[in-house]
């Protein structure tokens, strides 16, 4: 090729690309603003990666449709969480300084949430969107899902109350989230005067459940608060009601979304209650109608929405709203008006309060592999972690 | 008494698949030295055989010849495109089956999603067996495994098959040199092998989840027995999956699960250090 006809191949191929992603007349208006959204796009967790995907493009859609952020449109940028710790926050340090994302939404477990902490030390805003254990409040970072105190504290309670609950069984994997959570789960049971006849912490790769299903039939427990992550909750929940335990003995979990649910199956879902601040078919107009929206973008066959996809939605949502009240992206200027940032979303209302959300949580039965709302739990204090 | 049936009840039945889950990776491991690293992989064909029938609003029994035909074109292809090239290159073959299984994991994510599936239970219910109700399914699976197995201990000791294979894993050269075709015979083991693990898919799929990445949990419950009953007799599979399964069983009602899976990579350890061959050595 001669050299003039390269440069002319290139010139052309560079202003076809610009035209196509719309660049060359948007030239003069203000730079998009990269917002790196953090999610499990590969790992065990990875199953929750689409369904967050399409709901994040969702969100960006309606917060450009607004003006964006700060008059700025935003660009999301996809960061795959579902990494060993150390790698996924390679991976967020490559796109903070290397792509020029400006601010992080992220879904995903703690311990990659403890990466990201130290690598971006309060200097960037980072909203964490799913539930978790409670008890931070880092510089920079706002918490939009669940806590224990919201999830389970009330649940429970209304559970016990209702179906005369005494004998409790908790069972998790075993990392920092189920064993953060039943710490709170048993201060509530002693409150309730019940007894926990039993507490367990699977190992991730464990795919059998036998001898803790014998542990729960043995010491008569009528409750069974289930921590278990994902694929274990599959397996642990079938053989729970293959051993035709479903019959007498409730479960109750925090991590049951409608994924799960789909795995656990019709036949095996009796007397499974989930509790969390979103499910697909929540009653709400707000959440009827960001349902039916996904599901004429998406299509029928879309990955189901749930309650992480749902906080993943929420977490632009206060990204947008707090960085507009500060009128900057400093996290200084963003941490001094956070408190008291309202707004609705598909969750309902939200109130941030120290750093995490005042939310409505939901406690919902399985009915087949649909979950029902059965009670609502309004206005849920997510606690405060923020004393000095 | 009654937490005693039921322990022995789930020692039983977690013996019993085991052995199934690792029967094919024991042949064709044993009898033709390929290290199956894509052999899980069968196993989730044969689960998602199940999840398809169903699909197709069919019965549970349809699935079995589903994932046979599926099993036997997959395992043919693989033998013929990859393994074949690469016997007796035990290191080469374990990297091989090992792309393949990326490939089938994949694949039928591609098709499927990583979504769970939900498989109906065949025979939900329990029965009340020695004072305790126990999972109908799960006592029906166990006779059926046995039936199976002692079928494939006739088979092999009785059969003309059974008698080329055992002379082609004896002496290869020799065997072909009496006019048997150890190709043949090598492919037809190899198929016969990743089959018998979509059959074990086929069995186990009401109980389990099914999603593209259980085939990994598969195949190193299948290594654990392998380790420890050696290769190439059906007496060191059913010996390896009675210790690896009550091991993991025992300890783990005595203790706690983390412990009982301490003790069966500990057990592991300790066999691949010290009887490298495992308890009973075929050669």
């Amino acid at each position: 090729m001669k050299r003039r006809d390269f440069i002319k191949t290139s010139m052309a191929a560079a202003a076809f690309t610009a035209a196509s992603q719309g660049n060359i007349f948007s030239a003069m208006a203000a730079p998009k603003l990269k917002v790196g959204v953090m999610i499990p796009l590969s790992g065990p967790a990875a199953l929750f990666g689409p369904s967050t995907k399409n709901v994040a493009q969702m969100a960006a859609e309606k917060i450009n449709s607004g003006g964006g952020i700060l008059g700025r449109k935003i660009e999301i940028l996809f960061g795959d969480a579902g990494l060993p710790p150390a790698e996924a926050a390679q991976t967020a340090l490559r796109m903070w300084r290397g792509q020029g994302c400006e601010a992080f939404v992220g879904m995903h477990n703690s311990a990659v949430r403890g990466a990201y902490n130290n690598v971006f030390k309060g200097q960037v805003p980072y909203v964490y969107t799913p539930n978790y254990e409670g008890g931070e409040c880092a510089n920079g970072v706002y918490y939009v899902g669940e806590t224990p105190a919201q999830s389970v504290v009330p649940t429970m309670k209304w559970l016990a109350g209702e179906k005369k609950l005494k004998k409790f069984y908790l069972i998790g994997n075993d990392y920092n989230w189920p064993r953060d959570t039943n710490v709170i789960a048993k201060k509530t049971i002693s409150e309730l005067g019940g007894k926990v006849v039993g507490e367990e912490y699977m190992p991730f790769t464990v795919d059998n459940f036998d001898s803790s299903l014998a542990k729960i039939k043995e010491t008569g427990a009528d409750m069974v608060l289930i921590t278990l992550v994902g694929g274990a909750s599959v397996t642990f929940n079938r053989a729970f009601a293959s051993f035709g335990l479903s019959d007498k003995v409730i479960r109750l979990g925090t991590l049951i979304d409608e994924n799960t649910l789909l795995g656990i199956g019709a036949e095996n879902s009796k007397n499974i209650y989930s509790a969390a601040s979103y499910f697909a078919n929540v009653q709400t107009n707000e959440a009827k109608a960001f349902a039916k929206e996904y599901a004429k973008k998406f299509g029928s066959k879309a990955p189901v929405l749930n309650a992480l996809s749902g906080s993943a939605y929420d977490g632009l949502i206060a990204l947008d709203t707090i960085a507009e009240r500060a009128g900057s992206l400093s996290t200084k200027k963003m941490d001094s008006v956070a408190e008291g940032s309202e707004w609705d979303s598909p969750r309902g209302r939200a109130k941030m309060s120290n750093r995490h959300l005042t939310l409505d949580i939901y406690l919902a039965t399985a009915i087949g592999t649909n979950f029902k709302i059965v009670k609502t739990f309004s206005r849920q204090d997510p606690g405060n972690f923020c004393k000095a | 008494m009654e937490v005693f049936v039921t322990f022995l009840l789930n020692l039983i039945y977690i013996s019993a698949t085991l052995a199934l889950i690792a029967l094919g990776l024991a042949m064709v491991f044993g009898l033709l030295g390929v290290m199956n690293m894509a052999h899980g992989e069968f196993v989730m064909l044969g689960a998602y055989s199940v999840y398809v029938v169903q699909l197709a609003g069919q019965h549970f029994l349809w699935a079995i010849p589903v994932a046979i035909v599926i099993c036997v074109m997959v395992g043919w292809l693989m033998e013929w495109l990859v393994v074949r090239h690469l016997y007796s290159r035990p290191f080469d073959t374990l990297l091989a089956t090992w792309g393949v299984a990326i490939l089938i994991r994949k694949g039928v994510e591609v098709i499927f999603t990583r979504d769970y599936k939900s498989v109906n239970q065949v025979m939900p219910g329990t029965i009340d067996l020695l004072g305790v109700s126990y999972p109908a399914y799960r006592l029906l699976l166990v006779a059926l495994i046995i039936v199976l197995f002692v079928a494939l201990f006739t088979w092999y000791q009785k059969s003309k098959a059974g008698l080329k294979i055992r002379a082609m894993v004896q002496g290869p050269e020799l065997a072909a040199a009496v006019g048997i075709d150890t190709a043949r015979l090598s492919r037809l083991t190899f198929i016969i092998g990743v089959s018998t693990a979509g059959l074990a898919g086929v069995l186990l799929a009401p109980l389990v989840r099914v999603e593209p990445y259980i085939g990994l949990d598969y195949l190193m419950s299948s290594f654990f027995i392998l380790i420890v009953g050696g290769l190439g007799t059906l007496e060191g599979l059913l010996i390896g999956s009675t210790v690896i399964g009550g091991t993991d069983a025992i300890v783990s009602t005595v203790f706690d699960k983390t412990a009982g899976y301490m003790s069966v990579l500990l057990i592991s350890i300790l066999f691949l250090w010290l009887r490298p061959d495992g308890i009973f050595y075929r050669r």
